[in-house]
């Protein structure tokens, strides 16, 4: 229980994207690299205008060699929003 | 790159209602999938199809409808794909297991129907499924009572062809059930404007048992002390399935198998060893819903297989691929069709059959028997189970519930329960 509560208060990052070809062409390039990513839907509070439901979702630990390896490239994303973690497997909350 | 809004307007959807969706489905899949520790990273496919869950295949279908395809929606394991595939059309599944669409069914139907004919009458009412938007022509079948008089509803907004599926299985009743597929193939002619051929359905009896033998390796790969794959997402490649091109299904099915196999050898696994093993019985679970196996999963214990429509009775059983005239195929398609042991059989002691046999191949330590609530055939039909399991000497817990979230800590609390009596 006490490992959950903390993992709440973790920073997350959520790389979106105008389209889904993106973010799997960036998600490939960072699986070569060995950097860490999971694609996931984009949290909807973020998506704004957005039609892409992809997103890159990245711990704290991995940002800068995400952000590097990205600039390195010239990867194509739209933005890079930080928010503190959204998942809570106790919430119970489903659809 | 197709913009998603435009898609869903050209569709005819209610974009603010569909918006309500969007809202919870990326909270709910975190909390469910993305908590998981060490994954499959076959996986990553199944979470970017459920990312773009509203955008990306209604797409594909929509391309192909230009192209000249027609989509076929359904609603039952029991209805042959292989027939519709043969003369160039495409199945999707049309099941709702959502909460979110319950409401509108409930503006038509009785309250005490259950919540999957419930959702899925209102997907389609109200306008919020793209998947139900796009499907040419539904294809139902009378396999409930609840099922037989919604579907009355239904054909008055959107063509429908009902296949009349046997209650019984006396040999009469696999040769009423080949004329079915037969005249359900003239149906699929007729929509399509192909012809169903010999060469042609031959064809498709491959790609489908293709598509069944992938989805069995993933499950084999359940049966391994260690556990290389949780329950939860197990049950997430079922229920795409349903959606997906079948012979993609198929190639991305066994490319996760590759990887299960992989880590049984590495003896990796997803949870501490000593996990008790759960295997769930009954109703089907229709994406997205997931609560009973979070709810196991977050209790200690793991699925390692369900005994459901949204599992092994879909891919269980191959079809004949010997037979090379219609008559025969149509014949072969009805044998292997009947071998589902569906509740709405009378009687049905195939299914305590394939509930024990399954237990033993799974090794289960316990099973839970669900029903999703007015599911009265296998509600009734639980007496037998729970009967069987006790005399078997299987642990059993029967659990009746729907899709809303009022009962979960309630089920959670009986679930802990369930698993701390396993020992």
């Amino acid at each position: 229980m006490e490992e959950i509560k903390a993992k709440t208060k973790d920073i997350n990052y959520y790389i979106l994207f105008e389209n889904y070809t993106h973010g799997l062409a960036l998600e490939k390039l960072l699986k070569e690299e060995g950097l860490r990513a999971r694609i996931a839907p984009t949290p909807r509070s973020i998506q704004g205008k957005l039609t892409c439901g992809m997103s890159l979702l990245v711990l704290e630990e991995d940002i800068e060699a995400v952000r590097e390896c990205i600039d390195r490239h010239q990867a194509k994303y739209y933005s890079i929003v930080e928010m503190e973690c959204q998942i809570n497997p106790n919430r119970n909350v489903f659809c | 790159m197709s913009d998603y809004v435009k898609m869903w307007e050209d569709l005819g959807m209610d974009l603010e209602t569909h918006d309500a969706l969007c809202q919870v489905l990326p909270t709910a899949f975190g909390d469910v999938y993305l908590s998981q520790e060490n994954r499959p990273e076959g996986m990553g496919f199944w979470d970017f199809v459920v990312s773009e869950i509203h955008g990306i295949r209604p797409s594909e279908l929509i391309e192909a409808q230009k192209n000249g395809q027609k989509v076929f929606g359904t609603f039952c394991v029991y209805v042959p794909d292989e027939v519709v595939i043969a003369a160039n059309g495409i199945v999707t599944g049309l099941c709702g297991g959502s909460q979110f669409w319950v409401p509108g069914g409930e503006k038509v139907l009785p309250k005490n129907t259950c919540p999957l004919i419930k959702a899925s009458v209102g997907a389609r009412l109200d306008r919020t499924c793209p998947f139900f938007r796009i499907a040419d022509i539904y294809v139902g079948e009378n396999t409930c009572d609840g099922k037989k008089k919604a579907y009355e509803i239904l054909a008055e907004d959107v063509p429908m062809h009902i296949m009349d599926v046997p209650q019984m299985k006396r040999p009469e009743d696999y040769d009423r059930w080949a004329h079915e597929i037969e005249l359900f193939a003239g149906v699929v002619e007729e929509q399509t404007g192909n012809k169903v051929t010999p060469e042609k359905l031959a064809e498709a009896i491959k790609i489908v048992n293709n598509k069944r033998k992938a989805l069995k390796r993933v499950y084999d790969a359940r049966k391994a002390a260690k556990l290389p794959i949780s329950g939860k997402d197990a049950l997430l490649m079922m229920q795409i399935a349903f959606f997906d091109d079948p012979v993609r299904c198929a190639e991305m099915c066994n490319k996760l198998a590759d990887e299960l196999e992989q880590r049984i050898k590495d003896g990796v696994s997803v949870f501490p060893e000593g996990t008790k093993r759960i295997m769930v019985t009954g109703t089907p679970l229709a994406i997205p819903n997931w609560k009973l196996h979070h709810i196991i999963e977050t209790s200690g214990a793991a699925v390692v297989c369900e005994e459901m429509c949204t599992g092994t009775r879909y891919f269980e059983n191959l079809v004949d691929e010997t037979q090379t005239t219609l008559e025969g195929q149509y014949k072969a398609l009805a044998d292997r069709y009947m071998k589902n042991n569906c509740a709405c059989f009378t009687p049905n002691p195939g299914r305590i059959d394939d509930i024990l046999r399954l237990a033993k191949e799974y090794n289960v330590d316990g099973i839970i028997d669900v029903n999703l609530k007015f599911c009265s055939i296998y509600d009734t039909e639980g007496f037998f189970v729970e009967r069987a399991l006790k005399e078997a000497g299987i642990p059993v817990l029967g659990i009746e519930t729907d899709y809303t979230d009022s009962d979960a800590e309630q089920l959670k609390t009986r679930v802990e329960a369930f698993v701390e009596m396993l020992g």
